[in-house]
């Protein structure tokens, strides 16, 4: 089942790469095999549900509580979800909003940490406290407020309405600010010398060193996007605007009941591309994360 | 204070829209939540094409906004921003909510000529009770339900008991059910007797219960509950005894939207939810089932549920007056009967019912009129200020009487005092 790779990142430890001595922090022995086992635990619990997801993608709704390994697959629950909603228009919905979204949150975390690690302007450390105050608010207080400026800007309903509040992230300036602090000022300097403008030194130098924090906080970002609901639930109304998660809404149950079987189906539909990208880049996602420290 | 400025400013715009619209069309957006599966938005956006084509001078742009939470959430949003959409349909028993907020207008003003008032005199008296409120009346039903009793014949066959004849009170619910559960040597339970769902709406159930033991859940007024009233703790202990002392009802809780899919597989014999589910059932089900009024304690009774036209307050008197004919051109008997047996709600007037669409319907499928003969017991649904923090007050206490960790009484004396808590400031 295309679940069980999944478990991979957590239950397989990298083959320890020949070294002279062993090291003293390797655990040997029977706390290798106990720390082995517990690792493919809790992978097991974590895919549970996702391989529960996958038998009732893939079962008819009268076998979806019954595990019986007999049962004739199907596909059209697929087919079902599908018809349900225009889920086309929803994916692309979805991929320019993350795509936008992304875009200028590196072009302006890019530019604020630059200045916010390099310059010593009037007011940077007001202005940095700031950017941190916004780091301890949660998006979901200022719904009524976007909305509003929403409005007023005329963009309710459209993909830039849902984008706007999220493209000034305050993570991704402060991510990109303590990475570039690390970059050693000799570095800036050098090119300096040898006559590279402001913008040049920072696409030069400090964009190429911080690129793990980049594929890290890329990955952040759209997936956080790609499975936010309140907001682009609150600020669209149209097919045209909606992107996957509201677009699920449709399954949302009701007085009818919940049909397991389409709603796993309509679920793996709209996470597959996520998941499998993952699993394409799981090695460098996973560098990238221990490069940049988060977790 | 801009904020100030730039509703005037709005409003004034908006008040200059009419002049504009002399020659174009009344614009205005319809939100509405759908409870009953995903077809229905395509059913509503017809109805929205027909009336424009019979409406030149309105156009309506229906918004699918979600479940009724979702939708709750969006128009009060969009309210408190100053752009609220013109119609929309919420749970009646938010109507103090929305009148507190001054989200929404009293109707009154709208029903003007004599067929209007005898339209509006049509409906229910049962769905008016959750519509009205000091002499005005706040909303206008629309997909309204009641609760029922559905219960699967071939099962009663098996069991020995006489599959046309449902249980009629709680002492033959409590026999029946003790006679369906199926377990195994070991005790492992195959069948249930019966499911009353307990997430979602429990407080609904509850209430069912409750009216049944001769107790109302709250005034009219809407700012005084009764939770920890004897008959209430009797009804709730009625319902946990199903599960934790004959074992007879799965333990714990027991999900809103797996309910009907339990029925339909045989997982159990019999179920209460609302008539919402009837089309579904009819549908799906492989089996001969019924339908009847929910067995009686000391009464018969159910609460009234479902969702109400509303009116925003923000909007332009002539997109009012759209938003208005619009409503009523949707409650008109041939419509309200078709959208009854498309879903199984409730049509919402007597004269749905002198339709000869709901009387052909009815004459070969009997089980659909039970909804509308059970509103003779029907009490208006538990609706008070601050409605969705109250009956989660209530809801979660049941809860925790369900899982086993308060006692009945216990749990209703808390309910209670935080329905106190959230209310005093109303009265």
């Amino acid at each position: 089942m295309s679940g069980v790779p999944l478990a991979g990142p957590a239950v397989r430890r990298r083959p320890a790469p020949p070294e002279l001595r062993p090291s003293p922090y390797e655990p040997t022995g029977f706390w290798r095999a106990l720390e082995g086992l517990g690792a493919v635990l809790l992978a097991l619990l974590w895919v549970l549900p996702l391989l529960f997801a996958v038998w009732a993608a893939f079962h008819g709704a009268e076998d979806t509580a019954r595990l019986d390994l007999d049962a004739p697959l199907t596909l059209s629950n697929f087919r079902r979800a599908w018809e349900a909603a225009p889920f086309a228009r929803y994916f692309l919905n979805t991929i320019v909003l993350v795509t936008l979204i992304f875009a200028g949150q590196v072009v302006l975390g890019t530019l604020a940490a630059f200045a916010f690690a390099r310059y010593d302007f009037p007011g940077s450390g007001i202005a940095f406290a700031l950017v941190l105050v916004q780091l301890m608010i949660m998006p979901d207080v200022l719904i009524v407020e976007n909305y509003r400026t929403m409005s007023r800007l005329g963009l309710v309903d459209t993909i830039p309405g849902i984008a706007l509040p999220y493209i000034a992230s305050a993570f991704g300036i402060f991510l990109l600010r303590q990475t570039f602090k690390t970059i050693p000022k000799e570095l800036d300097d050098a090119a300096r010398v040898e006559g590279a403008s402001a913008l040049q030194v920072l696409l030069r130098i400090y964009v190429p060193l911080a690129k793990p924090v980049y594929v890290a906080y890329g990955l952040v970002s759209v997936s956080y996007h790609w499975n936010n609901f309140l907001w682009p639930l609150i600020v669209t109304n149209s097919v045209e605007a909606r992107p996957l998660t509201v677009g699920l809404q449709v399954f949302a149950g009701g007085d009818q009941g919940v049909d397991w079987a389409v709603i796993c189906a309509a679920t793996l539909m709209t996470s597959a591309p996520l998941l499998v990208g993952f699993l394409l880049f799981q090695r460098q996602f996973v560098q990238s994360f221990m490069r940049a420290g988060i977790r | 204070m801009d904020r100030r400025h730039f509703l005037a400013g709005s409003a004034a715009a908006a008040l200059a829209r009419p002049a504009l619209a002399q020659g174009g069309p009344t614009e205005f957006s319809f939100f509405y939540p759908v409870a009953v599966g995903g077809a229905i938005t395509r059913v509503i956006d017809s109805y929205a094409g027909d009336f424009a084509r019979e409406n030149p001078g309105i156009k309506v742009t229906p918004v699918y906004a979600g479940t009724y939470q979702e939708t709750l959430v969006k128009v009060l949003t969009a309210h408190k921003s100053g752009t609220p959409p013109t119609l929309s349909v919420l749970l009646s028993t938010d109507m103090f909510t929305l009148i507190d907020e001054e989200a929404i207008v009293p109707l009154d003003g709208f029903v003007k000529t004599d067929a209007d008032k005898t339209w509006l005199g049509d409906f229910f008296p049962a769905f008016m009770l959750n519509s009205q409120t000091a002499g005005q009346t706040w909303g206008l039903p629309f997909q309204r339900s009641t609760i029922v009793l559905y219960w699967n014949k071939a099962l009663f066959r098996q069991a020995g008991l006489d599959p046309e004849k449902p249980p009629a009170t709680w002492a033959e619910h409590a026999a029946f059910v003790e006679r369906l559960t199926k377990r195994d040597a070991a005790g492992n339970v195959s069948q249930w007797g019966t499911q009353i769902p307990s997430t979602g709406f429990g407080y609904w159930m509850l209430q069912a219960l409750a009216i049944e033991a001769g107790e109302v859940l709250a005034n009219q007024e809407g700012d005084r509950t009764f939770f920890d009233k004897p008959g209430v703790v009797e009804a709730l202990q009625y319902w946990v005894d199903l599960a934790q002392k004959s074992k007879v009802y799965p333990p714990g809780i027991v999900e809103w939207g797996t309910t009907p899919r339990d029925f339909l597989e045989g997982k159990t014999a019999m179920m209460w939810t609302t008539t919402g589910n009837l089309t579904n059932i009819r549908t799906n089900a492989r089996f001969d089932f019924g339908v009847a009024m929910l067995p009686a304690g000391k009464r018969r009774g159910s609460p009234t549920g479902g969702g109400n036209f509303s009116i925003a307050k923000k909007a332009t008197p002539a997109q009012q007056e759209a938003a208005f004919r619009f409503a009523r051109w949707m409650t008109q008997p041939e419509r309200a009967a078709r959208w009854s047996i498309d879903t199984g709600y409730v049509g919402v007037s007597r004269a749905a019912y002198g339709t000869a669409a709901m009387k052909d319907y009815l004459a070969g499928f009997p089980a659909a009129a039970v909804a509308r003969d059970q509103l003779e017991f029907a009490v208006a649904e538990l609706s008070t200020h601050e409605n969705q923090r109250v009956t989660k007050a209530l809801g979660d206490n049941i809860q925790a009487v369900l899982t086993g960790s308060k006692a009945p009484d216990r749990a209703m004396r808390d309910a209670q005092a935080e329905a106190e808590r959230i209310l005093r400031p109303y009265r």
